[in-house]
């Protein structure tokens, strides 16, 4: 048997696999989204050109879920990669003498976010959420914390407490693995401590924080559970995600072409961005 | 450009005493090695003076200002590394610049001595390049560069050539001994490697587990050794140390009737000390002492000679290398009387 089919054999159960579990949705995804389908069609869908595309494309309510997704994204991945950072340089000499530390400091990891928004959804709840319960207590007022003012911050507050951990110990594996040897030529001829931390530290941890951030801005801008869990989409739509919208257009709407046609996009642009921040990488470590 | 003096500085590490109290001092201008063998204590010693350890007990002072509690960045020193520690996300240009961009330095100033530096270090045809882009040779004088662009008041080198292969690391040698008079800066130097302390120092400073064993020039160092340490760590190949005999009649006496004459002595001698190239072989009628051939290396212009001497034992015998030496030949041997070394019951030079 030459290489060549051996290969092919050997090959053939995998691509099998992803065709099946990866290509079929896609392609009906895909045939979907061109289509005119509802709950009563799914099996006769006709096709009806881009019209599912402009339908998107013209409702408000998409680029509402848009911006959201975005600035969700970009202000939870920044903060968290902010807090890690800080976390990891301040902690460090604490943890290299308590190593168990870590395995507290990375506890919110392990709650499912869903579980995490139904537990804020007590802790925060108006009348019987413990916390609006004693700042009314302590301080005679209390925000109303998942009002339409106030509900993004909140859910930025939670994301970013759950998932700052996952920062912090990418981070700090990146700041320990900083030769000592660099630190100490460095010092020796002169640096002072912040000028090390931002000319010789930071540009070492650079390709990290690049990944951490990456990592947390996908995670935060498909971001569906715990704030569907948490708000369900309120206060008044203010917390729909993309994610959100394409759930609801599909199901309470019934508007699966539409809602497939999101999808589509949004596989589309994540690719794109995909694709750049890959090439941005490998420049990067060229 | 200064003194560095140590006052009896000690260094523990928890219940490890690593450095027992050494005493010291760089004279302005001097290259001081330190030398002993691995775990003697001698990188501990240099950080210590760098500042990147906390001495346990007394005091470091440069240019007579006491420094023991300063931090590495106040005490105007500058520090090679074995590993170089370059900073990887600069060019060999940033690399050298860094510290003068830390002092504040104008830009002109600085593009004119990382200039002159690299023309010094042959650098200038990789300024512009990340240090994962050079060869190990160059990222070493990268990271001399970094050192001498500051004119600190003096340089510490830990192990600088111990990553060189052979070749390179003795041409670096004649580099930086060149270096040391261009700059006649003050030079602490740290080596296990004896041909490194010898070729390059002025001063040496021969340290075992934790302790001075004795300070001294290159030759004082190995025609005085003032012990039995020094003594064999000084020297390649090592001196050989004849067994303990007693002394009487202005001789030696060793098993079975073996003697060496000495002649008169002031002290009561112990351990006969002598150097391989002090040996001479000879007939077997002129010989002094009669012994075997057991092992012989040929080494080009000389043959390492290991030979068997009843009643004393193996000793190494320096002799020329177009001598044929077939093992278990009888040898005669004459030794340098001149120039043996001896040394009392405890080992200390009498």
């Amino acid at each position: 048997m030459s290489p060549k089919t051996e290969n092919r054999i050997l090959a053939t159960p995998i691509v099998l696999f992803l065709l099946v579990m990866l290509g079929f949705p896609a392609v009906l995804d895909i045939l979907y989204s061109f289509s005119e389908v509802s709950f009563e069609n799914l099996r006769s869908p006709t096709l009806n050109g881009g019209k599912n595309f402009i339908k998107v494309v013209n409702d408000p309510e998409f680029w509402a879920a848009s911006w959201f997704s975005l600035k969700f994204g970009v202000a939870t991945a920044l903060s968290e990669c902010i807090l890690g950072l800080v976390l990891a340089v301040y902690l460090a000499p604490i943890i290299r003498k308590n190593n168990w530390m870590i395995a507290v400091l990375i506890m919110p990891m392990i709650i499912a976010p869903a579980m995490m928004g139904l537990m804020y959804r007590l802790v925060l709840h108006e009348f019987v959420g413990s916390l609006p319960h004693y700042l009314y207590l302590w301080l005679g007022d209390s925000p109303a914390f998942l009002s339409r003012e106030n509900v993004f911050l909140t859910v930025f507050t939670i994301e970013t407490l759950q998932w700052t951990p996952f920062a912090f110990l990418l981070i700090y594996m990146a700041y320990e693995a900083i030769p000592s040897e660099m630190r100490e030529a460095a010092s020796v001829d002169g640096t002072r401590p912040w000028r090390m931390f931002w000319f010789i530290e930071v540009p070492q941890m650079a390709p990290t924080l690049a990944v951490a951030f990456f990592i947390r801005f996908i995670d935060g801008f498909r971001v569906f559970d715990n704030i569907f869990v948490l708000t369900g989409a309120g206060a008044g739509g203010s917390t729909t995600s993309l994610s959100i919208y394409i759930y609801l257009s599909f199901f309470r709407s019934g508007d699966i072409g539409k809602a497939l046609a999101a999808s589509v996009i949004l596989f589309c642009v994540a690719f794109v961005i995909l694709f750049f921040a890959g090439r941005l990488l490998r420049r990067d470590r060229a | 450009m200064g003194t560095i003096e140590l006052k009896n500085v000690t260094k523990s590490f928890g219940p490890v005493a690593v450095i027992k109290g050494v005493s010291l001092t760089a004279e302005e201008g001097e290259f001081v090695v330190f030398v002993g063998p691995s775990g003697c204590g001698k990188s501990t010693l240099l950080r210590l003076i760098a500042g990147l350890e906390e001495t346990s007990g007394g005091s470091i002072h440069i240019d007579g200002k006491d420094v023991t509690e300063l931090d590495p960045n106040h005490r105007g020193l500058s520090m090679v590394f074995q590993s170089y520690a370059l900073y990887p996300h600069m060019t060999v240009y940033g690399n050298i610049a860094f510290a003068l961009k830390t002092a504040g330095v104008a830009k002109l100033e600085i593009d004119r001595k990382v200039r002159a530096a690299a023309e010094t270090l042959k650098l200038t045809p990789y300024l512009d390049r990340k240090p994962k882009d050079l060869s190990g040779g160059q990222r070493q004088r990268v990271a001399i560069g970094r050192a001498i662009v500051r004119q600190p008041k003096g340089f510490l080198f830990d192990e600088p050539l111990s990553n060189l292969d052979a070749a390179l690391r003795t041409q670096t040698r004649i580099e930086i001994a060149n270096l040391h008079k261009e700059l006649g800066a003050t030079m602490v130097y740290v080596t296990h490697d004896q041909i490194e302390a010898m070729t390059l120092a002025d001063k040496i400073v021969v340290l075992n587990d934790g302790e001075v064993m004795q300070i001294g020039s290159p030759k004082e160092l190995y025609y005085a050794p003032k012990n039995t340490f020094v003594a064999q760590f000084i020297g390649s190949p090592k001196m050989n140390l004849l067994p303990r005999a007693s002394y009487g009649g202005g001789a030696m006496h060793y098993q079975d009737g073996v003697k060496i004459d000495i002649g008169h002595m002031d002290g009561t001698p112990s351990i006969v000390g002598v150097r391989p190239e002090d040996i001479s072989l000879c007939p077997l009628g002129e010989a002094e002492l009669s012994a075997s051939v057991t092992h012989n290396e040929f080494h080009g212009a000389d043959n390492n000679v290991f030979v068997s001497v009843p009643g004393i034992g193996s000793l190494n015998v320096r002799a020329n290398g177009k001598l044929d030496l077939q093992n278990g030949q009888p040898v005669g041997l004459v030794l340098d009387k001149s120039q043996l070394h001896y040394f009392d019951e405890n080992g200390v030079r009498t």
